[in-house]
C-alpha cells in the first residue's frame, strides 16, 4: 500500500515485505477493530479503551518500520466514522426500542440531564417511548438505519482499501451533512425544551458533540484523495 | 536526488492537495481521540455525577422519574413488562410553562445532587410517619 517497495531487491524480500506488511496491518487491526467495537457501545468503552491504543500504537509502529500498512488518514477517518457511528447507533437505537431498559433510563436521562434534556423532558411518555423531544423521534427512525448503519458498514470497506467503501462513504458523509444541519436546526428551534434546566446547555452540548463532525473532516480528504489507492 | 521514503507523501496524497490532507489529518486525530475518551468514559463519569455507587442505578432511575414528572410517589419499575404502556403516558404531574415553545420547570440536577435529594426526602417521610399517631 504505501511506499518502501522499490529498494527491497529480490522478489522474494519483496514477498517477504508484503507478508510482513500484511500481518503487521492484521494484528494492529485485530487490537483496533476489538477496540473500537467495544467502544462503540459506550456502556463497555473503557475495556475498549486499552485495546484501541495498543492497535493504533501496533499500527505506528508497523509504519515506523517501513512496513506497507494502510496510509494514517485511511486509519483515521475509517475509525472515526465508524466509533462516532456506533455510538450514535447504540444511543439511538436504546433510545428507539429499548427506551425502559435501566441502561437507558439511567444514561439516556443523565446524559439528556447533562446536555441536551430531549433525553430528559416527559421521556417515556410518548406513545413509542424514549425521547419526546419534538421531532427527536423522526430524526432517529430516519439516520440509524439510513445514515449511520451505512456508515459503519462503509467505514468497514474504506479500512479494507475497497473501491465501494470509499464510495460509500462520500455518499453516507454527505447524508451526515445532512444529519447535521437538519438536526442543529431542530434543537435550535425548540431550544426551551432541550437546554432548560440542563448542567451543561448549549455550549457543553457543543463541546461533547462538535467531535463527530466527522463528515466535514472527512468529504474534502474523500473528494481529493486519489482514487486509485482503492481496489476492486 | 532521491528522497527518503519518510519525505514522500502519503499514498493517495497528490502535492496539489498535501497541505489540505495535513491539516485535516490534524483534526482527525483530535476527534478520534475525543470520541475514544467520550466512548470509554461518558457512561462512568455520568453515574458518579448523578450519585453511584452510593445509588444503584435502579435508585439514580427512580429519582430522575420523581424530578421528571415532578411527583415524589412514583418509582422506576424495573424490569418493565414487555408490551406495557409507555411508563410516562396520560401522567398530570410533570411541571411546565406551556405553550408554542413548552419550558420545563425542573431545575439541573448538581454533582451527586440526587443523594442528597434521596436522603432529605426518606428523612422528610420518616418524620412525617413518626408524627402520626
Amino acid at each position: 500500500m504505501t511506499t518502501n517497495t522499490m529498494s527491497m531487491g529480490g522478489m522474494n524480500n519483496l514477498d517477504d515485505h508484503h507478508r510482513r506488511s500484511r500481518e503487521a496491518q492484521w494484528q494492529a487491526d485485530k487490537w483496533m477493530m476489538s477496540g473500537a467495537l467495544l467502544l462503540g457501545t459506550a456502556v463497555f468503552g473503557i475495556l475498549g479503551f486499552p485495546l484501541f491504543l495498543r492497535g493504533m500504537a501496533l499500527q505506528l509502529k508497523a509504519q515506523r518500520e517501513g512496513l506497507t500498512v494502510r496510509p494514517i488518514m485511511v486509519t483515521l477517518i475509517g475509525y472515526l466514522v465508524a466509533v462516532d457511528a456506533a455510538l450514535n447507533t447504540i444511543g439511538w437505537a436504546l433510545d428507539l426500542v429499548a427506551h425502559h431498559t435501566l441502561l437507558a433510563r439511567v444514561f439516556l436521562m443523565a446524559w439528556g440531564n447533562m446536555f441536551d434534556a430531549g433525553y430528559f423532558w416527559h421521556y417515556n411518555e410518548l406513545w413509542l417511548g424514549g425521547a419526546s423531544a419534538p421531532g427527536e423521534k423522526a430524526w432517529e427512525i430516519a439516520l440509524l438505519p439510513i445514515v449511520f448503519a451505512m456508515r459503519i458498514a462503509a467505514a468497514i470497506g474504506f479500512l479494507q482499501m475497497k473501491r465501494w467503501g470509499h464510495q460509500w462513504l462520500i455518499i453516507t458523509c454527505w447524508f451526515g451533512v445532512v444529519a447535521w444541519t437538519g438536526y442543529i436546526a431542530n434543537m435550535t428551534i425548540f431550544a426551551d425544551v432541550r437546554y432548560t434546566g440542563v448542567v451543561f446547555p448549549v455550549i457543553g452540548w457543543w463541546l461533547y458533540d462538535i467531535f463527530y463532525i466527522t463528515p466535514f473532516l472527512a468529504l474534502p480528504y474523500l473528494h481529493s484523495v486519489n482514487r486509485e489507492i482503492f481496489s476492486n | 536526488m532521491n528522497k527518503a521514503p519518510t519525505d514522500e507523501l502519503p499514498l493517495g496524497t497528490t502535492p496539489a492537495f498535501a497541505g489540505m490532507h495535513k491539516w485535516l489529518q490534524r483534526g482527525l486525530i483530535v476527534c478520534l481521540t475525543a470520541l475514544v475518551l467520550e466512548g470509554a468514559f461518558t457512561f462512568p463519569l455520568l453515574a458518579l455525577w448523578y450519585g453511584w455507587p452510593q445509588l444503584s442505578l435502579h435508585e439514580i432511575c427512580t429519582e430522575f422519574e420523581k424530578i421528571r414528572f415532578a411527583d415524589d410517589s412514583r418509582e422506576c419499575i424495573y424490569p418493565y413488562p414487555l408490551f406495557g404502556p409507555a411508563e410516562g403516558a396520560g401522567q398530570k404531574t410533570a411541571q411546565d410553562e406551556w405553550g408554542i415553545q413548552p419550558k420545563p420547570l425542573y431545575k439541573a440536577i448538581g454533582y451527586r445532587e440526587l443523594i442528597q435529594r434521596r436522603d432529605e426526602r426518606l428523612a422528610r417521610q420518616a418524620a412525617a410517619h413518626a408524627s402520626q399517631p
